[in-house]
């Protein structure tokens, strides 16, 4: 055992190691981080400070930018247009650091609570919402991404923590699980370029998007049958065919996973991780498949994957969050504000399931993928347009679309947070109910 | 016994005042002296080390203080 997990963490290290050497992880490149010193309006020109140099830097604007787009002295990130046929034109400008006042505050410190919750209560979560929700806010997409990651790795190890402490942590699987995810993040990363090289943003767009719906329909749907077999049946969980028969394929190295009672080959654990990796590549949400990969294909109970899931969170966040964090577009006001109610959530979620068996996890988990999948589909009638493939879209059906998912994202989340609230408390009363019983029960007898 | 029971019972309001007020000033500086910690955090390099590490001290200071909460307020997990 000791031996293996040595293996596993040097292994682990080295890949650490050799990915941030390369410095091919996923923030982008070609941003500029730096000032504007000075506007010349006439000659729409504008002087630039890179952060870390002294020298200026003359830039042109593009013909749609307008000169009331440059603010001075606000640190911003600068992307240059490289089509524009000269050099030095910039494409795109965005202010690093919003201002923060109470409401928007008050607004993260309410989204991380209730992604804590679900991130404790099923293994993963919130992610999907917070990088929109900052968005919305005013982020740029790359502050957005880069703060919920540097969010997610400590509320995954509090998580970790608190349902080790309930013996619902396999941490032999979860390290096997975060290994090979990380050689799935490479390969979805690759991936990720490959397309966006091919078919350009929108073709990425559409990919990703297409990915989202198909998964999430249909690992959902197979999780909301399997809950609802569960609750007609009692709700006692039992493991799957597929991953009885799975148990049966004796190729070396064959791994005991003690907590989660399952002895399996490692061969059949890595197509999970790496499938993990990628999809949280690729959506940002790699729990959707690690979590039902160790549920139906590994065997282990949904207790265990859901639990074991931080683990594997906690290590994919802190490899991300380190090469964003070197990239230099953390919003550490973000990230910490976000943190302070997600804390609070991700105890409240992971104590929540010692009061819930083990179908009410899956019944959560598959409401939030359907209801998530539905969001991210009325993104792909857009994005086919872009790719060409449809007839442009109306200006009010875009936008009728662009809010219903959103709203959906929120439906989403409000609906976990109810449903994991409501079977938490009536777990409790039971159990306080059970509990006073067997008092009297022990007093009369 | 009755000892016992209370002794297991207590709640723990002192700690999670300490560590509450601890993150409540960790917390009040960071919003207070918003320019400079963006500034110096966001440099990139060697400086992901601040964010990193800043998570890291939250999640346990501010963690301690919600365990400690969901305590006071009686929620704690079946035994």
């Amino acid at each position: 055992m000791k031996r293996t997990v040595t293996l596993i963490f040097t292994l682990m290290l080295s890949l650490l190691m050799a990915a941030s050497a390369m410095a091919g992880g996923p923030p982008p490149k070609d941003l500029l981080k730096g000032y504007f010193t000075e506007v010349n309006e006439a000659a729409r020109t504008v002087q630039f400070e890179k952060e870390g140099s002294e020298t200026l830097t003359t830039f042109h604007l593009n013909q749609e930018m307008a000169v009331e787009d440059i603010k001075l002295n606000k640190k911003v990130m600068v992307t240059l247009d490289k089509h524009a046929g000269r050099p030095n034109v910039i494409g795109d400008v965005s202010i690093m650091f919003m201002d923060l006042p109470l409401s928007k505050i008050g607004y993260l410190i309410i989204i991380g609570l209730i992604g804590g919750l679900l991130s404790g209560f099923i293994g993963s979560g919130g992610a999907f919402v917070m990088t929109p929700a900052m968005m919305t806010l005013g982020a740029p997409g790359a502050i957005a991404v880069a703060s919920n990651m540097c969010h997610k790795f400590p509320k995954a190890m509090v998580g970790a923590f608190k349902r080790y402490k309930y013996g619902q942590v396999d941490i032999k699987l979860g390290l096997v699980m975060a290994v090979t995810a990380i050689i799935g993040v490479e390969v979805g990363i690759q991936m990720q370029k490959y397309i966006l090289n091919t078919w350009g943003n929108a073709g990425s767009n559409l990919y990703v998007s297409l990915v989202f719906v198909c998964v999430l329909v249909v690992v959902g749907l197979i999780v909301a049958r399997d809950a609802y077999k569960l609750s007609k049946g009692g709700g006692e969980a039992k493991t799957g065919k597929l991953a009885l028969a799975l148990m049966k394929i004796n190729i070396p190295p064959m791994m005991e996973f003690k907590v989660a009672k399952v002895r399996i080959s490692f061969w059949i654990t890595v197509p999970i991780g790496v499938l993990t990796g990628m999809l949280a590549a690729t959506i940002a949400v790699g729990g959707f498949i690690g979590v039902p990969g160790m549920i139906y294909v590994i065997g282990a109970s949904a207790m265990v994957a859901s639990a074991t899931e931080l683990v594997v969170a906690f290590i994919m966040g802190c490899y991300g969050s380190v090469q964003w964090a070197i990239s230099g577009l953390v919003d550490i006001r973000m990230t910490l504000l976000i943190l302070s109610g997600s804390l609070i959530g991700v105890q409240l979620g992971a104590l929540g399931t010692t009061y819930v068996k083990d179908h009410i996890i899956k019944i959560v988990m598959a409401s939030v993928m359907l209801i998530v999948a539905v969001s991210r589909g009325a993104k792909v009638p857009g994005y086919l347009a872009d790719v060409g493939l449809m007839n442009p879209l109306e200006p009010q059906v875009t936008a009728m679309l662009n809010s219903v998912s959103f709203w959906a994202l929120i439906v989403a989340l409000a609906s976990a947070g109810g449903l994991i609230t409501f079977f938490m408390i009536k777990g409790m009363i039971q159990a306080r109910r059970e509990e006073k019983q067997s008092v009297l029960e022990t007093a009369h007898g | 016994m009755s000892t016992q029971n209370k002794a297991i019972k207590k709640k723990p309001v002192m700690a999670m005042l300490l560590f509450g007020c601890v993150s409540l000033t960790a917390y009040f500086y960071l919003m207070t002296h918003q320019g400079l910690v963006t500034e110096t955090f966001t440099k990139g390099g060697w400086y992901a080390a601040f964010p990193i590490l800043a998570a890291f001290a939250f999640s346990f200071i501010h963690g301690a203080f919600a365990s400690n909460l969901l305590s006071v307020f009686g929620i704690e997990a079946k035994k």
